[in-house]
């Protein structure tokens, strides 16, 4: 690596397409019939067009409303997803905290599950045994860390999930929405954690609804709406056209309501939707 | 706190690198093999909440494996007691040595079907080599086979007529079985992805195949039946199946000659054995290779 060339996360328009033929109700009897009635492919951009770069030390937050491609980008960056177009670069080890609170076997004890969580990660088996007493500190489960996940709260089983996830430090840190798990003491808790983390990794990659946490502690800002970058720079500029632009349609739906509300005609034409 | 640290491990990537379009048919092979030997402590560790699960860690939770071969051993002796006018001599033996290796096969390949499906929320998560499910299936299903084997040479030691030191070729014939087993189970896994209904139609296929495989017949029962006669291209096609030879292969060395007479236990046909052990090998690359080929779209379809 030159100086020169210092980049953590690099990614040239990015593109990540759902083929909809294939989806998880696909039975060998649709197929065929989609075949026999000649149905084209149903095919769905959830991302395009994307391009980041990101150098150590920075602090990217990606914000937009639901389906937006925020997570999806996510899990081309660490590495979940293929990119159906354009190319993604990740230098360094990337850990991501995509989706917490899942757990990884709920027949499996809680250090059954660490150890499980562990060997998924690909981590050395002995710095997940070194790491072991540190985590069953963390999540603080008391007797529970030796029960089945099974018999765990959901708010218990994101308590260790995220205990898992943040055991390493990485050199490239994903964060999808991971401040809203587990009760007030333990969210302050993670909350210190993940600032920790934010410090430590060489760049951060943030997906959150949470506008002061962007504006606080990324450098960067990327907003996202239906898998497009609509803008990306300085997160109180972003922030402010995000806010802007969902009040904006909050708004329009608003009006489209009251007009269907005063007028049925225009309700049953559809009107609802501008 | 928590102590900070980088990976020391070798096994995760550290770089990630990706861009559409697929790599050879070779460089995914190479892939597939070195995903499972860099991945063998997470196929052990999904082996055991796999038998956990299924409660095959204690011998209570084995009772049906024991159990249940010897259930489908008498249905099948009343069955053919009434349907054939003679069966062969010592016919729950000569059954029986094909059953338990056919409900090793069954259900490692029903399981295998689950098990991509059912980590679906992981790999959604975490980027892991997917490969580890299937194989963590079939080496559980080892486990279940080998408390299989209690009522099979409980079965074996009742007939002490027939005991003998063929016997040692046992763990070769299963073993071609296994490296047949992985493929089949690595294939399915990969393929239930797409088409969710084909758990259901693998029930029907695996209940064919066993009637069709010489399970509760010989090759040479089948051979003097009128209709293969006068059709030899269908006995040929019933030689070729996987499960004839391996079925003719434990008998060969559980019970003998198909003809009954005791102490007839031969040691297996070894070019078959052979010619199904090196197409298995070929087939497992060849699955192998599927599955990495379709392993990315695992994240969007599930």
């Amino acid at each position: 690596m030159s100086p020169g060339n210092q980049y953590a996360v690099k990614a040239v328009d990015l593109g990540v397409r759902y083929n909809l033929r294939f989806n998880r109700k696909t039975t060998v009897r649709t197929s065929v019939a989609n075949f026999v009635l000649r149905r084209p492919p149903q095919r769905f951009w959830a991302l395009r067009h994307v391009s980041i770069e990101l150098s150590h030390g920075e602090s990217l937050g990606v914000i937009g409303p639901n389906g937006a491609g925020k997570s999806t980008l996510l899990q081309v960056l660490a590495g979940i997803m293929r990119p159906s177009e354009g190319t993604v670069d990740v230098r360094g080890q990337v850990s991501g905290l995509l989706g917490l609170g899942a757990g990884f076997d709920p027949e499996l004890s809680g250090v059954e599950n660490i150890l499980l969580g562990g060997a998924f990660l690909g981590l050395d088996d002995g710095l997940v045994h070194e790491l072991l007493p540190s985590i069953v500190e963390f999540a603080d489960l008391g007797d529970f860390i030796e029960a089945p996940l099974k018999t765990y709260s959901a708010g218990m089983r994101a308590r260790l999930g995220f205990a898992i996830a943040t055991a390493v430090d990485p050199d490239i840190l994903l964060l999808d929405e991971v401040l809203a798990t587990g009760d007030a003491n333990f969210r302050a808790k993670s909350k210190e954690r993940v600032i920790e983390l934010v410090k430590a990794a060489k760049a951060v990659v943030l997906v959150t609804h949470d506008m002061e946490w962007v504006v606080e502690y990324c450098n960067r800002a990327l907003l996202l709406e239906h898998g497009r970058v609509i803008l990306e720079g300085d997160p109180n500029e972003v922030v402010k056209l995000h806010l802007d632009r969902t009040a904006a349609e909050a708004e329009a739906r608003r009006a489209a309501a009251l007009a269907a509300g005063l007028d049925p005609a225009v309700a049953a034409r559809g009107g609802g939707r501008r | 706190m928590l102590p900070c640290r980088l990976m020391s491990s070798g096994n995760a990537a550290a770089t990630i690198r990706q861009s559409p379009g697929g790599p050879s048919s070779l460089a995914l092979l190479r892939q597939g093999i070195t995903d499972i030997l860099s991945r063998r402590r997470l196929i052990r560790y999904l082996t055991a909440a796999d038998m956990k699960k299924r409660g095959s860690d204690t011998i209570l939770g084995n009772l049906w494996w024991i159990l249940d071969p010897l259930l489908q051993l008498v249905v099948y002796v009343i069955f053919v007691s009434i349907i054939a006018a003679k069966p062969a001599p010592d016919y729950p033996l000569f059954i029986f040595a094909s059953i338990v290796p056919w409900k090793w096969f069954a259900s490692v390949v029903q399981d295998a079907s689950t098990s991509v499906v059912g980590a679906g929320l992981l790999i959604r998560q975490i980027a892991f080599p997917k490969i580890v499910l299937p194989l963590a299936t079939a080496s559980a299903g080892v486990v279940g086979f080998l408390w299989g084997l209690v009522p099979l040479f409980g079965l074996i030691l009742l007939h002490p007529h027939r005991l003998s030191l063929m016997l040692v070729w046992f763990p070769v014939i299963a073993f071609v079985q296994f490296v047949f087993t992985l493929a089949v189970a690595v294939v399915v896994s990969a393929s239930n992805v797409f088409f969710r209904d084909l758990g259901n139609a693998l029930g029907h296929a695996l209940r064919l195949w066993w009637f069709l495989s010489p399970g509760l017949f010989s090759l040479q029962n089948l051979e003097q039946t009128k209709f293969v006669q006068a059709n030899p291209i269908v006995g040929t096609l019933a030689a070729l199946n996987p499960f004839a030879v391996l079925f003719e292969a434990y008998r060969a060395v559980i019970y003998g000659a198909p003809g009954g007479a005791a102490g007839t236990t031969h040691p297996p046909d070894l070019v078959a054995l052979g010619g199904l052990l090196l197409a298995s090998i070929v087939l497992l690359a060849l699955c192998i290779t599927f599955f990495k080929r379709v392993e990315p779209e695992f994240a969007k379809v599930l």
